[in-house]
């Protein structure tokens, strides 16, 4: 179950590591730079939760399977 | 079979038609019912499948290769018999006595034909189980049961294949939790028939469909619950095998815990209810996840703010840390300067409280000499007062009283009686006679007088 290695970051992995960023940052135990580059770390691991939650969070799409091959079988017939 | 006599007038039957009748179908249905249960009672074998216990009656099907049927028993008889023999489990072998029996059925309720149980014996496991059984050893022999666990699961999968029943309540149920997960992706249905003989060839072409459609993540194969007969396509060998092999994970939830089909077995995670698939599928609940998110960007907002904050203040800090450090030296040096005075002021307060000390201590010694002083002068008059009493006692009272004591005690004196011509008798031991009778007894007697003691005797 792990990561294939070059993908995307998964949400699961980005999740985590916005996690492991504020407990690190609630520590109090970053420095000055640390934090800086936490933050802006936490920043764009957050846009990309939220983009990913953002694109099952609209309307539900419901296809029907047989009109998916029906089309796909035209498609080729053509 | 008899034919009942007529009780209403016949209703004119089919023209031309050689048949009897028509006859009154309660009527037909009595004497069918009849002529059933006239039928020798024997014994029947095969697997017990599809067990429907009701208040009052309990039902099953007996089933072997060769066919069916459908047989009941009063509930009371049924757990005497099980009493007896043992509780059969679906798809063991027994063997039941009894014979047949119809129920006629009435304007408001169905006829149904089933073969009366009178008896039953548990003959082991049927064919049924014992077949699952080693398909289920075969497919782990060939590490068939791990393969689908071994494939990663999307905790936000984005489009959801879905293997179900058109009309089933399993779809409404899946939707519904979805939704409540706050899940809106892209669900692709394939429906197909999930509990006859047609439905393993089916979901296995489906599966491979949906493999197919681009962006599938995860399939969902669900149906609601049902005997482990209704769920046999389930434990089928060709749809076990393809998903198995299958690319996308697979969540089973076609049972309850009671009913593990070998699809159970096979999939990535089994579920007992669509509710559960729906939450395996998405593992992430997306509304608390929305949530959660707006909160720790607010965080990293707060920390980023504070680190800028902080980097704008890095001169004022080294301003103020300058100023402390200027403060702490000044501190010091006065801190040197006050230790360096401290003997010689040490030394002044020692002296002065040695003097003081001093001064209490002849104090005390004077006033203590004082007190001595006068008790002892006034011990002095006591004593004197004394000594004066004492001589007056010796000189005055003393010569007085010793007279008349002298005087007292020469009235008792029985020297003065003798003087006075008294004689004193006592025996020859010095016994006092007291008596001329105790003189008679003694007759040896001494006379004492003032002058001296003589012998005398009684003579009579």
């Amino acid at each position: 179950m792990s990561e294939p290695v070059g993908a995307p970051l998964s949400y699961e992995a980005a999740s985590a590591r916005v996690e492991e960023i504020i407990r690190r940052l609630d520590s109090g135990e970053a420095s000055l730079d640390e934090t800086l580059a936490l933050v802006s770390e936490g920043k764009t691991l957050i846009e990309l939760c939220a983009s990913q939650l953002a694109a099952v969070g609209g309307a539900l799409e419901e296809l029907h399977l047989d009109e998916l091959v029906a089309r796909l079988e035209s498609e080729a017939g053509a | 079979m008899p034919i009942p006599a007529h009780s209403t007038p016949p209703a004119p039957g089919i023209p031309d038609s050689a048949l009897p009748g028509p006859y009154p179908v309660g009527e037909y249905a009595a004497a069918l019912r009849s002529k059933l249960r006239s039928f020798a009672h024997v014994q029947l074998m095969g697997e017990l499948v599809n067990l429907r216990p009701s208040r009052a009656r309990v039902y099953f099907e007996l089933r072997d290769a060769g066919g069916a049927i459908s047989c009941a028993a009063w509930r009371a008889d049924w757990e005497e018999m099980i009493a007896r023999a043992g509780a059969p489990a679906e798809g063991m072998q027994v063997v039941v006595a009894g014979g047949c029996d119809y129920y006629a059925g009435s304007a408001t309720s169905s006829p149904g034909f089933s073969f009366a149980v009178l008896d039953l014996r548990l003959a082991g496991d049927g064919d049924l189980l014992a077949r699952i059984e080693r398909l289920r050893k075969q497919l782990d022999g060939e590490g068939l049961l791990e393969t689908q666990k071994r494939l990663h699961r999307p905790a936000l999968p984005r489009t959801i294949g879905v293997i179900t029943a058109e009309g089933g309540k399993a779809r409404d149920d899946l939707l519904a939790a979805l939704a409540r997960r706050g899940w809106a992706g892209r669900i692709v249905w394939g429906f197909a028939p999930v509990q006859d003989r047609h439905a393993a060839p089916a979901i296995v072409r489906t599966l491979g469909e949906l493999a197919a459609v681009a962006g599938v993540e995860t399939v969902i194969v669900a149906r609601g619950g049902g005997s482990l007969v209704d769920l046999l396509c389930f434990c089928d060998e060709t749809l076990c095998r393809t998903v198995a092999l299958l690319g996308v994970p697979v969540i089973a939830s076609v049972g309850h815990h009671t009913d593990r089909t070998l699809l159970d077995d096979v999939a990535a995670v089994s579920c007992s209810t669509p509710t559960h698939a729906a939450e395996a599928a998405v593992p992430v609940d997306c509304t608390r996840m929305r949530n959660e998110h707006a909160t720790a960007a607010a965080r990293l907002r707060e920390h980023g703010r504070r680190a800028v904050r902080s980097r704008a203040e890095l001169p004022t800090a080294a301003r103020r840390l300058r100023e402390h450090g200027r403060r702490a030296l000044i501190s010091r040096a006065r801190l040197l300067a006050g230790l360096s005075r401290a003997p010689s002021a040490h030394l002044a307060r020692q002296r002065a409280r040695l003097h003081q000390q001093l001064r209490e201590i002849r104090a005390g010694s004077r006033r203590r000499a004082e007190s001595e002083l006068r008790l002892t002068e006034r011990r002095a008059i006591v004593l004197e007062r004394k000594t004066a009493s004492c001589v007056l006692d010796c000189r005055e009272r003393r010569p007085r009283e010793l007279e008349r004591l002298m005087l007292a005690l020469s009235g008792h004196d029985p020297q003065r009686t003798l003087e006075r011509g008294y004689v004193l008798a006592s025996s020859a031991n010095g016994e006092q006679l007291l008596s001329a009778a105790d003189a008679r007894e003694a007759r040896e007697l001494r006379l004492r007088f003032a002058d001296g003691t003589l012998p005398a005797r009684i003579e009579r």
